[in-house]
């Protein structure tokens, strides 16, 4: 019976919702901190699952795939808080451009510098690229440009964590923390955790945050397949 | 549901061109860039597109989760360089981090 029911699709589909509902109430519990985001439960409990009965990822993939495939039209409706963002903040649009491009390609371009003279894998220095993604758009890229997408959405994952915990007291020791600096800095280098982060912060740190979330995402999808 | 159907087709668009001209960029994005586009052109945001985004934004954590649990596979890959990959990301974040702050520090004050 048991047996049976781990070989049902529809099991790990009915399984992955339910831990993610599971880990939203777990969020509402922690009074919506950033450092417990309702994905990050999920995927524990999830992979707790898997494990604990010898499931093979085919397998739940096999389930998981039906909800893995939304993600392209959710890719396509970022366009829409593009789109608001580009309208909202155009006059500083330039400013903005330059300080997302220049600080997501730094931070990629040492993390890319470090796993290639470290660990010299070339699976794990083409996906160290996406870590500064926000997570669907890192999956769909690491995809395309030979990367390992599992790899790419944990890398992304522990990015956004570390970014949230050591952006604001590093920026505040650096008397860099204007809301609009540290927001954009959040967004950039921590995307949706650093976003999170930032709405604890305050308005203009979160509207900034997604921003630059955004457009990181856009201008690194671009990028990145161009020049891998 | 109208707004799916306008996310699907972007999508589907994206996709083919992907194909047909076999772009580097991956199709949704190139579907996302196409639906940035025409919104420029549109000047706003239809109601539809409005209402499916405030439905889906709220779930998309939820269709991330079943790539990251592909994360199993990599056990071997994470037992063997994990500290140092988290070292790495660690580090990498800083000057990134800086630089963007500094650059948007001298920047007018609201929205």
């Amino acid at each position: 019976m048991i047996t049976e029911l781990l070989q049902l699709p529809l099991f790990w589909a009915t399984l992955t919702i339910g831990a993610f509902i599971l880990g939203q109430q777990v969020y509402r519990l922690s009074g919506n901190s950033a450092f417990i985001p309702p994905i990050l439960t999920g995927i524990v409990l999830v992979v707790t699952v898997v494990e604990v009965t010898g499931t093979p990822f085919s397998t739940y993939m096999q389930g998981g795939d039906y909800l893995h495939q939304m993600l392209g039209p959710v890719v396509v409706m970022l366009a829409v808080p593009m789109y608001q963002f580009l309208h909202s903040m155009r006059k500083q649009i330039v400013r903005i451009v330059l300080a997302v491009s220049l600080g997501s390609g730094v931070t990629v371009a040492v993390a890319a510098g470090l796993a290639h003279w470290l660990i010299g894998d070339a699976a794990i220095t083409t996906t160290m690229h996406t870590k500064s993604i926000t997570t669907p758009v890192a999956v769909a890229v690491s995809e395309q440009v030979g990367g390992i997408p599992a790899l790419a959405s944990v890398f992304v994952m522990i990015t956004g964590l570390l970014g949230a915990l050591m952006i604001p007291p590093l920026l505040k020791v650096t008397r860099l923390d204007q809301p609009q600096a540290l927001g954009l800095a959040l967004g950039t280098c921590a995307h949706a955790v650093g976003t999170g982060r930032a709405m604890e912060l305050g308005a203009q740190q979160s509207a900034y945050s997604a921003m630059a979330m955004t457009l990181t995402g856009t201008l690194h999808a671009v990028v990145l397949p161009l020049i891998l | 549901m109208a707004g799916l159907l306008i996310l699907l087709f972007f999508l589907l668009l994206g996709t083919l061109l992907q194909g047909a001209f076999s772009l580097p960029l991956p199709g949704s994005i190139l579907g996302m860039l196409l639906l940035l586009i025409s919104l420029i052109l549109r000047g706003k945001i239809p109601e539809h597109l409005a209402s499916i985004s405030q439905t889906l934004a709220p779930l998309l954590p939820l269709f991330i989760i079943p790539v990251s649990v592909g994360v199993v596979t990599q056990k071997a890959l994470l037992q063997e360089h994990g500290l140092l990959l988290l070292g790495i990301l660690a580090v990498s974040l800083i000057p990134g981090a800086l630089l963007c702050a500094w650059i948007m520090k001298g920047g007018k004050a609201g929205l």
